[in-house]
């Protein structure tokens, strides 16, 4: 009641400020100081709905207003070589996330090498981390193709391990005749401190705690013939330990993630086309006679093709796939070592979309999801494993504001 | 269960469509590249030293990647708003970025602290005026509409 309530103020207070700015001005963002200073920002309301199983709060079989983002950010250029730059987004998501006001970003960009031909700098900070296509801006609804980000690879569950790390990131652009090439490396303190990081990993109701060594990131980007192509290679590292609380299960166990991702985007002027696969190492190790230890290679991808039918609305069809263990895609060798439903351990996503942009600072989104298997449902909100069911579909509608 | 085959269709069915789709793009893309449109120029502050530029580097100052000329001049660009004439030409035939892509790279960078939006002014007018005073200023207008008060930068 009292996130709700400090939420709906936060939401007031800001619209309120963004309609104070928009209101006698053109421009969606807000210039000061000849336009050095800049202060942008974002709010998201969304329905879901499923047939069966919980997405972003009680939907099953009811409609769940449990899933909204609000963000404001402020940039600021000191000199042609520095900036800073801050985040604070405000985000709930059923029982992953509450609300809870939090530093998404905050970081001073140097950029002591620039040309003609390309730059060079570090950024040092809270900085989002470079993961896919997508994640730097996950939560800001204007830049995903689809309300929610394909599940296989965007997980929503575990998205505070890689949402953004604390620590330094070098990074090189060169921009050449056929396209600019882009190479970034991070090295940073991930987030673990939340339950929100910890649930997905060992469950819930653990009494211990999870700590992360620095984790590298390193993220390689061709974008080709005016961003027509864009081609990405990211490699991350995480490598977790859990501390056992009082009275514990569960042993001083270990887990190493090393995630790679392969990206590919077309733009044409009218449609896009866009996939990425992902593999990923994971290796868990120490828990204990009562977890699942082991190692294994889990495998995503998705396609997605989206079309602009008018300037003002456009059409989404995609196809995403998670498997936790790709030599145990169907979940049988996990249910028979656990007796948890085997189709925890993938889950099959066909989507359709459309995106009305009623304005360029107001957009409508509806969506539906057609799943089988339930492996990126968070346990917060489906606390009973037993009561999960196979195959379920996903409906939700989405409108969100910038300015 | 039952369905699994039915979806193996469906999803070779869309890899064939998609594969479709994307040829035909290509090919399109190419004959579009090629039409003609009314002539946009990029324009400077007349103090900028260069009178020409590589189009790669332009898309850079556009995308609002690279923040100073040679000689450390902070860069300011101006643009028009995204759904005028000018902007969408400007975009397609001289950056040969679609604008909307455009779009896409300076939200992503401005909602990720890596990067600003460039300043919308509201004519061509007071594009022209805003080059014209601001130093190390970049813009465009139809060929037609330079001023000679502002220096034109040739694509090389």
């Amino acid at each position: 009641m009292c996130v709700c309530s400090r939420f709906a103020k936060t939401t007031s207070t800001v619209l309120l400020v963004a309609w104070s700015l928009s209101w006698g001005t053109a421009a969606h963002a807000l210039d000061l100081l000849n336009g050095d200073f800049q202060l942008n920002g974002f709010a998201s309301l969304t329905l879901v709905h499923t047939t069966d199983n919980n997405f972003f709060g009680q939907s099953d079989n009811q409609i769940s207003k449990d899933f909204s983002e609000l963000g404001v950010n402020a940039s600021w250029r000191l000199t042609p070589a520095l900036q800073l730059s801050a985040g604070l987004l405000s985000r709930r998501a059923g029982g992953t996330d509450d609300g809870g006001v939090r530093l998404d970003y905050g970081l001073l960009d140097w950029t002591p090498m620039s040309s003609e031909e390309g730059r060079a700098g570090i950024r040092m900070g809270r900085i989002k981390t470079a993961y896919g296509l997508y994640n730097t801006t996950r939560d800001v609804p204007f830049t995903r193709p689809s309300i929610i980000l394909p599940q296989s690879i965007y997980f929503e569950r575990t998205r505070n391990l890689t949402v953004s790390a604390d620590g330094a990131e070098v990074y090189v652009e060169r921009y050449g005749e056929g396209g600019t090439l882009s190479a970034s490396f991070a090295y940073g303190q991930p987030q673990t401190d939340t339950e929100a990081a910890k649930v997905p990993l060992v469950g819930l109701n653990r009494p211990g705690s999870l700590d992360s060594k620095l984790a590298p990131d390193l993220q390689i980007l061709y974008e080709g013939a005016g961003n027509r192509y864009r081609l990405a290679f990211t490699a991350l590292r995480l490598d977790l330990k859990y501390q056992p609380g009082y009275r514990d299960i569960l042993q001083a166990g270990r887990f190493r993630l090393t995630p790679l991702i392969f990206s590919a985007q077309y733009n044409a002027e009218n449609w896009s086309l866009t996939s990425e696969y992902a593999l990923r190492r994971t290796s868990i190790t120490d828990f204990g006679p009562y977890f699942y230890n082991g190692t294994f290679n889990g495998q995503s991808y998705y396609v997605q093709g989206t079309y602009r039918l008018t300037p003002q609305l456009e059409a989404l069809l995609r196809y995403d796939a998670y498997y936790a263990d790709q030599n145990d895609r169907d979940g049988k060798d996990f249910a028979a070592a656990t007796r948890l439903p085997a189709f925890t351990r993938f889950a099959r996503d066909w989507t359709i979309g459309l995106r009305f942009d009623v304005t360029p600072q107001f957009m409508l989104r509806a969506e539906a999801h057609f799943v089988d298997g339930t492996g990126f449902l968070a346990a917060q909100d489906n606390p009973n494993p037993q009561a999960l069911r196979r195959d379920w579909d996903n409906f939700m509608l989405q409108a969100s504001f910038r300015f | 269960m039952e369905k699994t085959p039915a979806i193996k269709f469906a999803t070779s069915l869309l890899q064939l469509a998609l594969l479709w789709l994307l040829a035909s793009g290509l090919v399109l893309g190419v004959a579009h590249a090629q039409s003609s449109e009314p002539a946009m120029v990029v324009i400077a502050h007349p103090a900028v030293t260069e009178d020409s530029i590589p189009r790669a580097t332009l898309r850079a100052i556009l995308g609002m990647r690279l923040q100073r000329w040679p000689g450390e001049t902070p860069v300011k660009v101006f643009v028009l708003a995204d759904e005028t004439p000018e902007h969408t030409t400007f975009s397609k035939s001289v950056l040969q970025v679609f604008p909307q892509q455009l779009r896409m790279a300076w939200d992503r960078q401005a909602f990720s602290g890596q990067g600003q939006y460039p300043e919308v002014v509201p004519s061509t007018q007071e594009m022209l005026a805003r080059v014209a005073s601001t130093p190390g200023a970049i813009g465009y207008v139809k060929a037609s509409e330079v001023t000679p008060n502002v220096r034109v930068l040739k694509i090389r």
